[in-house]
């Protein structure tokens, strides 16, 4: 953590969203009806959400395998969601009394606890009605942005929990209203996208002072950052489409039909609209892939 | 594929255009040509060309430094055959 010290103390305003924690506070464990069992003809995620969605790859599958198909890809959703916050913990539990976060350290607490509670929710979800949860997937032991400043790296950090929380929040916010999912699926994804909101707001608040701390100390260094994103952008895409969700559902080929999927223009067009919100949002703070040098 | 190495190598170029051409020699991961981000993409895609299933628990860094170390770790039988 030496590389903290580099870093100016961070300020945000953040009463409102403090407030908004402790009156929105709820017990995770009471507060859902978990069903023994789901309904088999019920999809487990929206069949316009899924990784095939809009092609003719889709339409190729039996009824039988399109709902397996949603069902498995929720067991991903969630999955990545787990691994995604055992990720985002582990990093702001190591700052959370650095003199760095000092004026932050309260709502990094909220953050905290949320996130530990989703990642209960999730996997009840996933091993209840599913059996199992999906590993995550392989990564390098080489850090990937070693090639960057400290302050530049301690922004990456906020920036991967940020971009990953607006890409499930798109999931979240379209599936709380979604009246063909069974309503423990709906329940979940509505609670998880009312504490995300709080999330969202506070990741681009951090977001900012982190890059304006680059900004400062190096203007130079923005289009490396901006193509760490635009990669990152993709990297997460693509843990969406999870072979062996595939497999799952009992549908053949599963890595050709996944890099298929990958190219569909279809799917281009599905992802452009997942990360429009982040895209729009990075453009706007001078960090969008435009300003990458080719 | 006829030549799955080749494959590799256009995986490994499209990701990287600045590269040009990827020696077999080149230490890929200490280049970053592969880096932690596209790999996944790179298990996904070995999986793939091999038809063999890679199992991230037992995954050994040094399979997958440089070209020549990846013909030998997953394509030198396929090659003799
Ligand atoms: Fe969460
Ligand atoms: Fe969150």
């Amino acid at each position: 953590m030496a590389a903290v010290r580099e870093i100016e103390p961070i300020v945000l305003d953040l009463n409102r969203l403090e407030q908004m924690a402790e009156s929105g506070y709820y017990n995770p464990y009471t507060m859902f009806d978990w069903p023994d069992s789901i309904e088999p003809d019920k999809p487990w995620m929206s069949e316009n959400l899924t990784t095939l969605a809009g092609t003719p790859m889709w339409d190729e599958l039996t009824r039988e395998q399109q709902i397996a198909l949603t069902r498995w890809e929720a067991v991903n959703f969630f999955s990545l969601n787990i691994h995604g916050i055992r990720e985002l913990m582990s990093e702001v539990v190591m700052r959370i009394h650095e003199k760095t976060y000092a004026h932050v350290s309260e709502f990094l607490h909220h953050f905290i606890g949320e996130e530990n509670e989703h990642m209960w929710f999730f996997a009840q979800f996933c091993l209840r009605y599913g059996g199992k949860l999906y590993p995550a997937q392989p990564t390098l032991k080489v850090a990937s942005a070693d090639h960057l400043s400290p302050v530049a790296r301690e922004m990456i950090v906020f920036a991967r929990i940020l971009i990953f929380e607006e890409i499930v929040d798109y999931y979240n916010s379209y599936m709380a209203t979604d009246q063909t999912l069974p309503p423990i699926a709906r329940e979940i994804n509505r609670v998880h996208h009312q504490d995300e909101s709080r999330h969202v707001a506070f990741g681009r608040m951090i977001f900012q002072n982190l890059l304006g701390q680059v900004m400062k100390r190096d203007p130079d260094e923005v289009p490396l950052i901006a193509e760490y994103l635009e990669n990152y952008l993709q990297y997460s895409i693509g843990t969406l489409y999870n072979p062996a969700a595939y497999r799952d559902a009992g549908i053949p080929d599963a890595l050709a039909l996944r890099r298929r999927a990958l190219e569909h223009p279809a799917r281009i067009e599905a992802h452009d609209k997942i990360l429009k919100r982040t895209r729009s949002f990075l453009s706007k703070v001078g960090a969008g892939r435009e300003v990458i040098r080719r | 594929m006829s030549d799955p190495i080749q494959a590799v190598r256009d995986f490994i170029i499209e990701r990287n255009p600045k590269l040009g051409e990827v020696p077999d020699d080149l230490d890929l991961i200490d280049s970053r040509a592969i880096n932690s981000l596209a790999f996944v993409e790179f298990i996904f895609l070995l999986e793939e060309l091999t038809g063999e299933p890679i199992d991230p628990e037992a995954l050994d860094l040094d399979d997958f430094r440089t070209l020549a170390a990846i013909q030998a770790r997953f394509f030198s039988q396929k090659a003799s055959l």
